[in-house]
């Protein structure tokens, strides 16, 4: 079984074939491993990503939950002061009222003062419902609330206001309506609260198949990258309109530039 | 050596065999992929009972011309397995062409039905090594069943080329080629049995997470 004679030549072409085989097995390892790795690699990014998207969202839902809240305690004060004390005012009039011997002098007075003060909870009441949502928009339109807007920010007799508006009547529908009018409104409080501007501009024209927006002020601006990550809700409310709109917005600004924004809005095709 | 040899080549047609029978079993309510897969594995099981024991009912010296039968249905199989999961159409064509050029052989050198064919085993095992790659590739960021499986055909089919593009030399020298010619034919078995366990092993992990996770 031993006697096995060993050429040379052919030992060494088996030995060829080994070492050559060991090289394509040490290739396979390699390559299975690169695939192994970069596989993981690659997991791992894309699960990072998500974890970015959904970190962001939270935050998102987070200032949107603030912002709820605030807004809810602004209603809740507006409510106390202008009509929770007035109509307590009523009552205790009314009370009055009702006691039996008083002169008709006395009756007609407090009748009067009742008026007053009613009329006064009725203007604030309605005057409460109509910043939380103009009745204009609903029954006019965009551009007669945009122009109500901006009538009621001239009016503060602090603000010069260019308004110039140009609108084809239900381009839009009521939802999409409210979103570019909440879009404006914010606008203007930044600029009222922050800008220390005295010109503000509002333009709204019709292009082609396209609406087109612009709005500035020529207050201090802002630096917009800090803006955006910033937790007020403003930019980022913008921003998620603009996203519900599906229209494209830029936004310049700089500091003691004012800010520039621009709306291109596409008409509403029936999506119900 | 030679009992090893013995040893190790039956226990890999009991397990290509075993291998053959669990997937033809679960061939039920899974997808087409596999069960192009569990055709080839019927189909090579036949081809290695018959190489072993092929002499014990029909009295030939040379059976080499199973391995013929091996290697080209091995091509043709495994390219409809992998087309299922890759679905290139270009596949098919490199089929035809290579099918084309074996024939081409075989009507140009018939003695070559009872040797080897290294120029064949290369072609054919070497476009199956394309395709697993392109698989790897496919599926870098998901997952699928035949992953495993596509590591083991990768790493046996790439390994074996050399063995069997080398086993010519049987017919061309004398007595120490018997010895490196068992070499390589252990290395082949234990190559092998790596890709029937990797086999088994996808099979294993499938029927587990079945009974399981549902």
């Amino acid at each position: 079984m031993v006697e096995e004679l060993l050429f040379q030549e052919d030992y060494q072409i088996v030995d060829l074939i080994l070492i050559a085989i060991a090289l394509l097995v040490a290739m396979a390892v390699a390559i299975i491993l690169f695939f192994y790795f970069s596989r993981k690699r690659i997991i791992k990014s894309e699960l990072e990503k998500a974890n970015l998207k959904i970190a962001n969202q939270k935050e998102i839902l987070q200032t949107t939950i603030i912002t709820q809240e605030e807004e809810r305690k602004r209603i809740a004060q507006d409510l106390h002061d202008a009509i929770s004390s007035k109509l307590n005012i009523v009552s205790l009039n009314a009370n009055m009222l009702s006691l039996k011997d008083i002169s008709s002098e006395e009756t007609n007075k407090i009748a009067n003062s009742i008026l007053k003060v009613t009329g006064n909870v009725l203007e604030s009441s309605r005057k409460i419902a109509h910043d939380l949502l103009p009745p204009t928009l609903d029954k006019f339109g965009l551009e007669a609330a945009l122009e109500e807007l901006c009538e009621e920010v001239a009016d503060t007799n602090s603000f010069e206001v260019d308004c110039n508006l140009q609108y084809l009547e239900h381009f839009l529908n009521k939802d999409k309506e409210l979103h570019v009018f909440r879009i404006v409104q914010e606008l203007f409080n930044n600029s009222i609260k922050y800008s220390e501007a005295t010109n503000l501009t509002l333009k709204t024209e019709m292009e082609g198949k396209q609406l087109l927006l612009y709005y500035s002020d020529n207050g201090k601006g802002f630096d917009v990258s800090i803006a955006k990550k910033a937790k007020g809700l403003g930019m980022s409310g913008i921003e998620n309109r603009v996203a519900i709109l599906n229209a494209i917005h830029t936004i310049i600004s700089s500091p003691d530039n004012g800010i520039s924004v621009t709306l291109a809005l596409n008409p509403s095709k029936d999506e119900n | 050596m030679d009992t090893l040899l013995d040893i190790s080549s039956n226990f890999a047609i009991a397990f290509c065999v075993l291998n053959a029978l669990l997937y033809i079993f679960w061939l039920k309510g899974n997808n087409k992929a596999f069960r192009i897969f569990a055709v080839y594995l019927v189909v090579i099981a036949v081809i290695q009972i018959n190489a072993s024991y092929l002499k014990l009912i029909i009295p030939i010296n040379n059976n080499l011309f199973l391995f013929h039968f091996y290697y080209i249905l091995q091509f043709i199989f495994l390219t409809f397995f992998y087309f299922e999961l890759l679905k290139h159409k270009w596949m098919y064509v490199v089929l035809v062409i290579v099918l084309g050029i074996i024939t081409f052989q075989f009507i140009e050198t018939p003695a070559m039905f009872f040797r080897y064919n290294p120029l064949g085993v290369a072609i054919t095992q070497g476009f199956i090594v394309i395709y697993s790659v392109l698989f790897f590739y496919k599926y870098l960021h998901e997952t699928n069943e035949f992953l495993i499986i596509n590591i083991g055909l990768f790493f046996y089919l790439l390994s074996s080329i050399l063995i069997f593009a080398s086993g010519n030399l049987v017919f061309n020298m004398e007595l120490i080629t018997k010895y490196g010619y068992r070499l390589l034919l252990n290395l082949n078995n234990v190559l092998y049995l790596g890709l029937q366990f990797l086999i088994f092993v996808t099979w294993w992990k499938n029927y587990y997470s079945k009974k399981t996770i549902k």
